[in-house]
């Protein structure tokens, strides 16, 4: 017979019913949609991030980098390089999945025919790696520096038409020498000479603008330094540091075995670093503060911005739950004045109301779930162009909710229906 | 007149006697106005809050030398130019090659809380230098020359122009003590850093700096317009754009901004389909009053109209209380994510208020209308 | 010309006929009670006579004019002005006091007046409780609004559903001699009911069975004296 009752309203009902379930649905769609954007945001503004280039640089051991930030004075390598062979290792460490982007650079002294000394860089354009786990990965300094703009002629491209003499040219350099795509310059190397031949100029905004970008190993045969490089950058999705990795950064040793642990299975810069390190012969790996601290910080923000806008919504989908479902049983006042007139207990109405009620919600809530799926991926592909991976937490965290506020929201009601007199109902007072 | 009077008295009477259903009618509206007003008051604060954490990447605009000299009088010049609530630091720098143990090493001078400002990423282990005579070393510099924090070192400089007689030039020297080691994972690790003033003393010659570093908080169109009123209006700088910095963040926060914004529209869509159930089922319920009233003698246009009266009044009411409560929504997101306050928007008030009297207007009057539909005499026979 | 009359009015809902081929006239000052058991068509002429409802077949005049063809806007205003209403469920409006309740029927007809309700409500005994919401008044007390409510517009016809049928006898006994009085004044007064004791104190009584007329009685002791002894 409860079933039967049940049947009834939610049948005969059926207009109300479908309203509650529609509110029900929004409210559920709307926790999904933005608890699932919530918790994947990090990893897509990360993502994001990395326009502002590597986090990481490693340089040999012996000496550290000693370009100049404003072209001062150059010191020279001091003879330590790093190893062209080892490049593909760093796709192999344990966070080898969150190394996004890499690049060598090989600095080379040349001369031109007018007797100036120019640098040549060489490094990776668009470069294709096929690893050793068969991953393949195309990286270089076309997405690592995607700030630098073409201002004539394009993009040197490794995997097409560009040969080992192509080069790409600062545009103040070009400016300086009269030059823009098409032309051809001399450079004289300390072992060897080369006609380049420019695809492309471009304007960086810095000291690159002043210089030759060529692919790496025309570079190496300049100088004769083949199979050497400078340096190696790296951009890394990593996770803001805490006092942990902070402790960890300055040495690894001062941790505790748990904590070591935990460490290394994070994708701290510091434990990206140091795994670099141990792959990299003679190699030291340290975070450029500049990207990997203002990385952190604006994470921060963005998640915790996230989180409170997620927390209005949730109560705000709460409090529309709950005042509907409050209206829609309060009307039901006749029906049930009649039920305890024919000696229905308070327990039985109850009962009555919230099964139908939770019928109700859980098929609300099922469809509510799907269309807040939708809704994130509509915010994922329209902001980030890539689908919110929706974590498997955030079924439980919407059940739980529409289970509470369903609840909550049936008590008002319920406790008013229980107080009705069944005698005012059906005299009708109202 | 007096019907007016008598229609102003029934709506506030279905207000005020109806308490509980319209106060549930009411939260609901609010809730929506301050979705409405919060949310929007964020979206157009996000752009100037976030761009300010942004400034972590430190400088945005350098400031060169457009001839030979440039003082910092210049910098000074050029400053002016630009809006001085958007300017978050500057930092000038002279760069000489100074002597440590006979090698030599490039010194920066600098004015500290400048540097603190424009590069917020420096890790400095120790303390920042603030007396004379105390200098900042890079990570490289010290584990070179084996330095920690506390060493002194003396720092020597040979003036270039003193060789003419045949004299042996005197080189100046100052014993300076480090305070802290610069971390920074780029080449600021293989410079020293003092203040203006130190490095001036030990050169011998002041005035010219050899660029400065500026941190702007502004969008990308405003720091170009900046430069260009520079480059025009003060002849001895040539100022640039960090474009690595300027680029990328114009990329993040367009994107952030979008995001702020879908998820504004998402919500708030969401949330005034929930004022209009609410309204539907508050009005549904009346359904048998509707009857009635139509049984003694009410068009269906003047029960179409109280009722709407009715529910924008409560929009009104909404409106207020939502603008009121989205602002405080906003500012305490603005003080707990960017510990800084939220500038109040005027306008938003009106459009919040509108915005929330069209929702529920809207969304009673289709009930109401199907409910003048229906037979009196079947309303008031039902039950 | 009678003030109102049906001519052959059929009402049919798909097999059933609730009314069939009902004639009726009802002369200005009259006083009629309409009785018949449970689905005798009670309801269905009621509603007809009271311009809710429109017959299947058959003509409607009021004051001449027939309006069993009129919109369903055309008649609202006719309701309006022509009638007023009394319900078994009283319906006042939950809100509104009794004084406002009665001036709602004003502000439809024409111009509220608080004046002229307060004397309506005097007229049913209620001045002193013109500032009581319905759910403060007793049964009675409602119905005397209703009643109010019914005569404020000076309606050529008050038609009354059940009048007592949720009141207790005491307060049965108020509401006849209120329309006892309002007869005296000259007001027209269809009342449907099944309660002998209500419907054999008019001048009149149609019986309707299974929408039918079946029978009709004369009041032959018609006085319009008040015959309840209250207070």
């Amino acid at each position: 017979m409860f079933l039967r009752m049940i049947k009834g309203t939610l049948f005969r009902q059926w207009k109300k019913m479908i309203m509650i379930a529609f509110t029900i649905a929004l409210g559920a769609s709307l926790a999904t949609a933005m608890l699932s954007v919530m918790l994947d945001v990090e990893d897509k503004v990360n993502q994001e991030l990395k326009t502002y280039g590597a986090n990481i640089t490693v340089v040999p051991k012996e000496s550290s980098v000693l370009n100049n930030l404003y072209e001062i004075e150059d010191g020279g390598s001091g003879g330590a390089y790093l190893r062209e062979d080892e490049l593909g290792k760093i796709k192999t460490i344990f966070w080898a999945f969150n190394i996004v982007d890499y690049a060598p650079f090989l600095n080379a002294k040349a001369t031109l025919d007018d007797g100036s000394e120019i640098t040549v860089v060489g490094t990776w354009f668009n470069h294709h790696i096929e690893l050793p786990t068969g991953e393949q990965l195309d990286a270089g300094v076309v997405s690592m520096r995607s700030w630098w703009e073409t201002e004539s002629g394009e993009w040197l491209d490794e995997q097409g038409n560009a040969d080992e003499n192509s080069a790409m040219i600062g545009t103040a350099l070009a400016y300086k020498l009269n030059l823009s795509a098409g032309d051809t310059l001399h450079v004289k190397g300390t072992k060897s000479d080369v006609t380049l031949k420019i695809t492309g100029v471009y304007d960086a905004g810095g000291d690159e603008d002043d210089e030759i970008y060529v692919q790496l190993a025309t570079a190496q045969k300049l100088d004769g330094l083949e199979g050497c490089i400078d340096s190696i950058e790296v951009s890394a999705l990593t996770t803001p540091d805490n006092e942990l990795a902070e402790r960890a950064a300055k040495d690894p040793s001062s941790l505790t075995v748990s904590q070591y642990e935990t460490w290394y299975c994070t994708a701290y810069v510091s434990s990206i670093c140091y795994q670099i390190q141990e792959v990299i012969t003679d190699s030291v790996a340290s975070p450029v503060r500049q990207v990997a601290d203002s990385e952190g910080a604006i994470l921060e923000k963005t998640k915790l911005l996230m989180v409170l806008i997620t927390i209005l919504s949730l109560i705000g989908a709460s409090l529309g739950i709950c005042n509907l479902v409050t209206a829609s049983v309060m009307e039901r006042s006749g029906e049930i004045g009649l039920m305890k007139a024919i000696g229905a207990q308070n327990g039985a109405v109850s009962g009555l109301v919230l099964t139908e009620i939770f019928i109700t919600a859980i098929v609300g809530g099922i469809l509510g779930f799907f269309a807040g799926w939708g809704f994130a991926q509509i915010i994922g592909h329209s902001v980030f162009n890539s689908s919110i991976n929706i974590s498997p937490i955030v079924i439980p965290m919407v059940s739980v909710l529409v289970v509470i506020v369903t609840l909550i929201g049936s008590i008002p009601a319920i406790r008013m229906l229980l107080r009705l007199s069944p005698a005012e109902v059906l005299h009708g007072g109202r | 007149m007096k019907k007016r009077k008598m229609f102003l008295r029934m709506i506030t009477a279905s207000l005020m006697r109806r308490r509980s259903r319209m106060l549930v009618a009411l939260l609901s509206i609010a809730i929506g106005a301050t979705v409405l007003s919060g949310l929007v008051t964020i979206y157009y604060d996000v752009p100037r809050q976030m761009g300010a954490q942004f400034r972590n990447y430190g400088a945005n605009m350098i400031f060169t030398a457009a001839d030979e000299d440039f003082t910092y009088d210049d910098v000074e010049k050029g400053i002016s130019q630009i809006d001085s609530g958007d300017i978050v630091g500057v930092a000038p720098y002279r760069y000489e090659t100074v002597r440590i143990r006979e090698t030599p090493v490039v010194a920066a001078g600098t004015n500290m809380e400048g540097a603190k400002a424009t590069s917020p990423f420096w890790s400095v282990d120790g303390q920042w230098c603030s007396a004379p005579e105390e200098m900042l070393i890079g990570a490289s510099i010290a584990e070179k020359y084996r330095l920690s924090v506390g060493d002194t070192v003396e720092v020597t400089y040979t003036p270039e122009e003193e060789a003419e007689d045949g004299e042996v030039t005197v080189d100046n020297f100052i014993l300076f003590t480090v305070t802290g080691i610069l971390d920074t994972g780029g080449s600021e690790e293989d410079y020293i850093y003092m203040s203006l003033d130190d490095l001036e003393t030990l050169t011998g010659t002041g005035g010219n700096i050899d660029v400065a570093e500026l941190s702007i908080s502004a969008s990308a169109d405003a720091l170009t317009s900046y430069m260009n009123k520079i480059n025009q209006n003060v002849g001895a700088v040539n100022a640039r754009l960090v474009k690595r910095v300027t680029a990328s963040e114009t990329t993040v926060l367009s994107k952030l901004q979008a995001l702020v914004l879908l998820v504004t529209v998402v919500v708030l869509a969401l949330t005034m389909i929930c004022v209009a159930t609410t309204m539907t089922a508050v009005v549904a319920e009346r359904r048998k009053e509707i009857g009635l009233r139509k049984a003694i003698g009410a068009s269906d246009k003047s029960i179409i109209t109280e009722f709407m009266g009715e529910s924008m009044l409560l929009g009104l009411l909404g409106g207020i209380i939502g603008s009121v409560l989205g602002f405080i929504f906003a500012q305490q997101v603005s003080i707990n994510v960017f510990s800084s306050s939220i500038s109040f928007r005027p306008l938003l008030v009106p459009v919040t208020i509108l915005v929330s009297i069209a929702v529920t207007g809207l969304s009673s009057l289709m009930p109401v209308r199907s409910a003048t539909d229906v037979d009196p005499a079947l309303v008031l026979k039902g039950e | 010309m009678s003030l109102l009359e049906l001519r052959n009015i059929y009402k049919i809902y798909g097999e059933l006929h609730a009314l069939d081929n009902v004639s009726l006239k009802v002369e200005k000052g009259e006083w009629v009670s309409i009785m018949g058991p449970s689905g005798s068509g009670k309801s269905t002429m009621m509603n007809i006579i009271g311009c809710m409802d429109k017959p299947t077949k058959g003509e409607v005049l009021l004051d001449g004019v027939d309006i069993s063809k009129e919109s369903a806007k055309n008649l609202t205003n006719v309701r309006r002005d022509k009638i007023g209403l009394i319900f078994q469920q009283f319906h006042l409006v939950n809100y509104l006091t009794a004084l406002e309740n009665v001036m709602l029927a004003q502000y439809y007809h024409s111009m509220p007046d608080e004046k002229e309700a307060l004397e309506a409500l005097d007229r049913v005994g209620l001045a002193d409780r013109a500032k009581h919401l319905p759910s403060q008044l007793s049964g009675g007390e409602q119905q005397r609004v209703c009643v109010a409510r019914a005569l404020i517009n000076y309606p050529e016809i008050i038609l009354a559903d059940e009048p007592t049928g949720n009141l207790d006898e005491a307060n049965e006994a108020i509401v006849v001699d209120l329309f006892h009085k309002l007869h005296n004044e000259g007001t027209t007064l269809i009342v449907v009911t099944h309660d002998p004791e209500v419907a054999e104190v008019a001048q009149r009584t149609l019986v309707l069975r299974s929408g039918k007329l079946a029978k009709e009685v004369i009041n032959e002791n018609f006085t319009g004296q008040i015959k309840f002894d209250h207070e």
